[in-house]
């Protein structure tokens, strides 16, 4: 039972990831391939802070201003670049900032991460605070969710998805291309700051490992497996993720084949990837239903 | 000095490594217009197999053990293109570029599949350095020098003097056109897929020889030979050497100055100031070979 707990608020942190990401490259196609980054920067401020003594709902909050700061500081520069070049340099940047992690030892204590991140302080530490925190996962991917079809939904994010589509005519309708762009990555990158954050102070302990290429390729898949530029695509696809990873688990496998489990995972998942980009681009929601004619 | 002039002389060894890597992802970018990011698994790949092929139960000598391994790497890279890149060819470089990582994540996994995630190495006996007034340099490392060398002049040689490499130079520079001009593309598509697995395997080897094999060796440098290809200017064959030159030594005499923690900073930051300010490279041999 706590087990189902446990999947059910790592489901919920991913869809709020995930959604974060669709933001970006689903409404605004832009690739971020370095999501993971604003993640690892959620993750790593709102722990150190609240290390320091900042109460948690402080750290979070300042966690989420870090990602934001950062997601801008990055835009500006990168945004001269486009398509697969933004992509490459922002997979680029998420490298970076985990060799900061590694080698930072004074600050991050490096390759042995940070251990005993407190919960906030009406969720109970261990297994009792599981049920309360759940609920505040619950409450976050809800908020998130509201909070982005909100936003899709209105006039900006209908010129997000014009300048999607096509530049000049968002150009020739007036748009500042770059302010919109630049406003998306900032708000693409304090929600994946806040599913950073609720990550750290959920699963108590971080290290730069858990921000490598690896949890890129899996956010990725979560927003085009489900459907890129649709509101409930990335949390069908982070579900779907999260609920097969840990399905792998229940498996009667023996012992001695053990070692096997995790590669095969990782060979399932950059098979969907490319089955994904070949045979349904859409992913299992797409944009646009196609019409009877 | 001497100490600086060592760093300088490893940094020549290790970017010529890195130009093999860079050249054939340069070609394949020139050709198909889209970022391969597989490319880091035939370097992996590559070695691997020449692992595979030198121990029990095959135990061939490493010189032979190369050969299968390297026609073996370039299949891959022909099956890469076929099944995969070819009926994709149609789309956005976006939807390519996915499919390559996505691609690049499942080869590396089998990777692990077969032959685990710790660190392996060749069994060499162990060779001493030679020593020239002062400097020194091991065997191997004569022996990758020696092999870029010889690859990028064969490779200089067919894209000069040969009627593939006209047709190479011309596809790069405009596909449709060259169609048009009865330019094969099977053929031109064959060679550049050949050209780059076979760097890039033998690349692969030559750095596991000197270091040793693991399932991220490819992505790691990859990187380095992606910071490379963007100096010389995408698709450009000769930037792209130069490019793997100057990552080589400016990551070898960065150990001098900050932590060697940081060596793979260098590539990540050329890569990421190039692509804000001169996203077309610096070695802008808009003239030459592209």
């Amino acid at each position: 039972m706590d087990y189902l707990l446990h999947v059910m608020i790592l489901a919920l942190i991913y869809s709020v990831f995930a959604m974060s990401l669709n933001l970006e490259l689903g409404y605004a196609g832009l690739y971020n391939f370095g999501h993971v980054a604003f993640f690892g920067i959620g993750a790593y401020v709102s722990a150190l802070l609240s290390h320091a003594g900042v109460p948690v709902s402080a750290a979070m909050i300042c966690a989420l201003a870090a990602a934001g700061i950062t997601g801008a500081l990055l835009a500006v520069p990168a945004l001269r670049v486009s398509g697969d070049y933004f992509g490459i340099a922002t997979l680029v940047f998420a490298e970076m900032f985990r060799l900061v992690c590694l080698n930072e030892r004074w600050l991050t204590k490096g390759p042995m991460g940070l251990p005993g991140i407190p919960r906030p302080a009406w969720i109970a530490p261990g297994v009792e605070g599981m049920p309360a925190y759940l609920l505040f996962a619950f409450l976050a991917a809800v908020g998130t969710f509201v909070f982005i079809r909100r936003l899709t939904g209105s006039p900006f994010g209908r010129a997000l998805k014009v300048i999607r589509e096509d530049e000049h005519m968002a150009q020739a309708f007036g748009k500042n291309i770059l302010l919109f762009k630049v406003k998306a990555i900032v708000a693409g990158s304090v929600l994946a700051g806040w599913a950073g954050t609720l990550w750290a102070h959920y699963i108590s302990y971080i290290s730069p490992a858990d921000f490598t290429l690896t949890e890129t390729i899996l956010v990725l898949l979560c927003v085009v497996l489900g459907g890129r530029g649709t509101n409930w695509g990335p949390v069908v696809g982070a579900i779907a993720v999260v609920f097969f990873g840990e399905a792998v688990r229940f498996l009667p496998i023996p012992p001695a084949l053990t070692r096997y489990v995790a590669p095969l995972q990782g060979i399932i998942y950059g098979g969907i990837l490319v089955v994904i980009m070949m045979k349904m681009p859409n992913g299992m929601i797409p944009e646009h239903r196609r019409k009877n004619t | 000095m001497s100490y600086y002039l060592q760093l300088l002389l490893n940094g020549v060894i290790a970017g010529s490594v890195y130009a093999l890597f860079a050249v054939g992802l340069t070609l394949v970018y020139g050709v198909f217009r889209f970022i391969n990011f597989a490319h880091a698994e035939l370097i992996s790949w590559g070695a691997y197999l020449t692992l595979m092929f030198s121990s029990p139960p095959v135990s061939w000598p490493l010189c032979l053990a190369v050969i299968p391994a390297v026609l073996l790497t370039a299949f891959i890279g022909f099956s890469q293109d076929w099944f995969i890149y070819r009926p994709l060819r149609r789309g956005s470089p976006i939807t390519l570029l996915i499919a390559s990582i996505g691609l690049s994540y499942m080869l590396r996994n089998v990777l692990r599949l077969i032959w685990g995630s710790d660190l392996m190495t060749f069994s060499l006996p162990l060779a001493r350095g030679f020593e020239f007034s002062g400097y020194y340099v091991t065997g191997i490392q004569l022996l990758m020098l020696a092999a870029a060398l010889l690859f990028l002049m064969i490779l200089y040689l067919l894209l000069t003097k040969s009627l593939m490499g006209k047709s190479l130079r011309a596809t790069a520079d405009n596909l449709e056109l060259a169609a048009i001009m009865g330019v094969s593309m099977p053929k031109v598509s064959a060679v550049v897929w050949t050209l780059a697995s076979v760097f890039a395997a033998a690349g692969g080897i030559l750095l596991a020889l000197d270091t040793n094999l693991e399932p991220m060796m490819g992505v790691a440098n990859l990187i380095k030979a992606f910071a490379a290809v963007l100096l010389g200017g995408a698709g450009n064959v000769w930037g792209a050497l130069l490019g793997g030159l100057f990552i080589g030594i400016a990551e070898n005499l960065g150990v001098a100055f900050f932590s060697p923690g940081y060596k793979d900073f260098v590539s990540f930051a050329v890569i990421f100031l190039l692509l804000l300010f001169r996203p077309r490279g610096i070695f802008g041999l808009l003239t030459g070979v592209r």
